[in-house]
């Protein structure tokens, strides 16, 4: 799909600047994300086509601006509701519940 | 459905998951063709970037056998084939004003490929 995930040739973003001595994970949850997308793919619920599709089928302005682990993430919520692994309802009641926002 | 097990955690996260197959499919092409890339513009997942496409490239390197990931990516199957390293010079790809000496590889299945006669 000719998405904006296909940046080669594109101008104007910037320098890659290297993170000298650079963490695997830079935060905790990006451990959790990780370790959460090797069972579900160790556990056939995608395979690594449909995960690298799903994170081209997101939004243009989230693909850009979210973190290489906020694209994995974005990925397994969208392949887990597609397959039926979680419901819809369920992951925005759970995200809901993480925010603060409701029980 | 297949469960991960703790034998398979360090082969996974070793290899990220090749999707290397061993199946004996016959190759399109042979190390030293000239290919020229289809100009394919399909609305569902592919490893073909755009700047690749429709220009003219030598095959270096003979991959072997892999799942395509055009139809894996929507369940539509494995379609075992080979993949190249296939070497543009950067002329060919962003025209002129690139320098005369560089050159860019691409991992490209036998589906994204037309033989140069």
């Amino acid at each position: 799909m000719n998405g904006v995930h296909d940046l080669g040739g594109m101008h104007g973003f910037g320098p890659i600047n290297p993170e000298p001595n650079e963490p695997v994970f830079h935060h905790e949850w990006e451990r959790r994300v990780f370790g959460v997308m090797m069972a579900a793919f160790g556990g056939g619920h995608y395979n690594v086509d449909q995960f690298r599709h799903a994170i081209e089928r997101m939004g243009a302005t989230e693909y850009l601006s979210e973190s290489y682990y906020e694209h994995w993430l974005a990925s397994m919520e969208t392949l887990l509701v597609e397959n039926g692994a979680i419901g819809k309802d369920e992951l925005a009641a759970r995200q809901a519940k993480l925010a603060g926002k409701a029980g | 459905m297949p469960v991960i097990t703790k034998d398979l955690v360090p082969v996974l996260v070793n290899t990220g998951g090749s999707t290397r197959v061993d199946k004996a499919v016959a190759p399109r092409f042979r190390v030293g063709d000239h290919v020229l890339v289809r100009n394919i513009n399909p609305a569902h997942h592919t490893r073909l970037p755009r700047y690749a496409r429709g220009k003219r490239g030598i095959v270096e390197i003979d991959h072997g056998v892999f799942v395509f990931p055009d139809t894996s990516a929507q369940h539509q199957g494995e379609k075992p084939q080979h993949v190249y390293s296939v070497r543009f010079t950067a002329r060919e790809l962003w025209g002129p004003g690139a320098a005369e000496r560089d050159t860019l590889r691409l991992d490209l299945w036998d589906d994204y490929l037309d033989l140069v006669v």
